[in-house]
């Protein structure tokens, strides 16, 4: 009940903020929303699959770049958002299935190489643009309607949102999902129980790519252009700080840590802003912000912040059954 | 059922397993005992396929196995208890159960993530199964408790649920009754005891002598990674090789 209650208010919050938020304040919304979106695979994949992506940004960019080449080769929009997670699922595939037989950190290695090499690519071939890349997409549309506004990118991008959360939750909670939380514990155990431990580790890893493409999709719709310096390798790392605040392997963990970087960033950007601030406190702030804030998390609230706020909140509601024992 | 041929594994180019062979009759129950070291474990990881054969060949219900991988040995009727306590965390006791149901469904990550009829019609039949399994080993109350919270002997039961769930052929236990106390362990015991009535094969690798003369229908003796004794309860605790083997004396 509580949690039906909570859902309701939640969603009709999320869907209320676009009509109320003012003009520099959308664009952050859409941005959180697209960075949640990210961090509920990169969470998923840390969580259950016990492997680290450095190269979280690259399918981002793939699902981008995959969008708007689509749509400027006259390709619906809507078939090209469609395509976006496709491609990021399927490089993911090509590239975990030599890694993920690898122990330890070779994935996060081996992603984060990934990413360099293709932001590297794309700023020098022609087809996707160079370092200038592709400008003037269309704006997306399905069938006569178009989007217009911010507003409706909004939408979009949270609908994206609770489809990749929808999907996260049914699996989590169905055969494959057990078999994930399973491996978590113990892959020896897990194989044990017929459970081809590669292959759902690889499949995990594909749908993260495929959350990060959908992302990578609706961005470049919004914004109407990318380029290779869209995609730093900072925004990985930064997913992983979001996922690991928010709580790995909890889906709403990965919004409330999304939520809680973007906003703190945006906090920080306004106070390096402020008359008197030296002009390098943007950088430094927004680099220090993610070493200090992943310090104080691991040291203090190693299990995340949704883990930590539900486990207070589970024993306050337990203690007193224990005491009239 | 199981037939393994001349199996040998070294680590370090000292030999943990060397040159054994023993095999497992369709509703037996085969005991493999040894003092520590003696191999057993690394025998026990070589059937279950969590480590590979250096030589030899084992084949289970007519297939060759050696070079499958674990997850296909279970799928072909495989089910294991481990010693060291492999519940897993996070799940509570119906869903550890449900994990072992694994091989036997088939709803993928599509269906799951679209919630097809089928899947619930698979997920409802899986619930049952698993309490059916947690009926049989007396954790039916502790269903919805969070797995990790049980004391050991628990655990241990609640690993030979999901074995069961798995509608095994053969029942592999490696050390069950280690680290149990002396209720647990008889508990335990007639579990064993329950299955072996219901016809179910079963191998039992153990430490514990005693707890393995009273079960099995056969033992084998293993020492130093070979096969020094192999016949019924009686005739291997009365062989002199299997005395010096305990005693530590050279005969």
């Amino acid at each position: 009940m509580i949690r039906l209650v909570a859902g309701l208010l939640i969603a009709a919050v999320t869907l209320a903020l676009p009509s109320v938020l003012d003009e520099s304040a959308l664009p952050v919304y859409i941005l959180l929303g697209l960075a949640a979106m990210v961090t509920v695979g990169v969470s998923l994949l840390m969580g259950y699959a016990g492997q680290v992506s450095l190269g979280q940004g690259a399918f981002y960019a793939i699902g981008a770049y995959t969008a708007a080449l689509l749509a400027l080769n006259g390709v619906p929009p809507l078939a090209g958002l469609i395509a976006a997670p496709v491609v990021a699922a399927l490089s993911a595939l090509v590239i975990g299935t030599p890694l993920l037989r690898l122990r330890g950190h070779h994935l996060a290695f081996a992603t984060l190489a990934m990413q360099l090499i293709l932001l590297s690519l794309a700023g020098q071939l022609e087809f996707t643009g160079g370092d200038i890349g592709l400008q003037a997409i269309p704006q997306f549309s399905v069938g006569s309607w178009e989007a217009e506004g911010a507003t409706t990118y909004a939408y979009l991008t949270w609908a994206g949102v609770a489809l990749v959360m929808l999907v996260t939750h049914n699996v989590i909670t169905s055969r494959p999902g057990r078999a994930l939380r399973a491996l978590a514990t113990s892959e020896t155990a897990a194989a044990s129980s017929g459970i081809p431990v590669g292959r759902y580790k690889l499949t995990v890893f594909a749908l993260s790519a495929a959350f990060a493409g959908l992302a990578g999709g609706i961005y470049c719709f919004y914004t109407g252009y990318v380029a290779p310096g869209s995609f730093p390798v900072l925004m990985s790392i930064q997913y992983i700080v979001m996922a690991v605040v928010g709580g790995l392997g909890t889906t709403w963990g990965a919004v409330i840590g999304a939520s809680a970087i973007t906003l703190l960033l945006q906090g920080l950007n306004t106070l390096s802003s402020l008359p008197g601030m030296p002009t390098y406190a943007p950088s430094v702030f927004s680099y220090a912000v993610y070493a200090l804030v992943l310090i104080v998390v691991v040291l203090f609230l190693p299990q995340g912040l949704l883990p930590a706020v539900t486990d207070r909140l589970v024993r306050r509601r337990r203690e007193p059954s224990v005491r009239t024992r | 059922m199981l037939e393994v041929t001349g199996v040998s594994r070294s680590f370090g180019g000292v030999y943990a397993v060397r040159d054994v062979s023993l095999s497992v009759a369709d509703g037996e129950v085969c005991g493999v005992i040894g003092p520590n070291g003696a191999g057993k474990s690394t025998l026990f990881n070589l059937i279950t396929g969590h480590l590979a054969a250096e030589h030899g060949r084992i084949s289970f219900l007519g297939h060759r196995v050696d070079r499958l991988a674990a997850h296909r040995r279970a799928r072909l009727g495989m089910s294991i208890v481990f010693q060291a306590a492999r519940v897993f965390r996070g799940m509570t006791v119906r869903e550890n159960a449900m994990v072992g149901l694994h091989g036997c469904t088939r709803a993928g990550f599509v269906s799951a993530a679209l919630r097809l009829p089928r899947h619930r019609r698979d997920e409802r039949e899986i619930v049952a199964e698993a309490d059916r399994a947690l009926n049989r080993v007396g954790l039916a109350e502790w269903a919805d408790q969070p797995a990790d919270l049980l004391p050991i002997g628990q655990q241990r039961a609640l690993q030979l649920a999901r074995a069961l769930c798995a509608r095994p052929r053969l029942l592999l236990l490696d050390e069950p009754a280690s680290g149990l106390r002396g209720n647990e362990r008889e508990r335990l015991a007639t579990l064993i005891e329950e299955l072996r009535a219901s016809g179910l094969t079963i191998l039992l690798i153990e430490h514990d002598v005693a707890f393995v003369t009273r079960l099995a229908d056969r033992v084998v003796v293993l020492d130093l990674g070979q096969v020094i004794a192999d016949g019924t309860p009686a005739e291997v605790r009365a062989d002199p090789l299997v005395l010096a083997a305990y005693l530590g004396q050279a005969s």
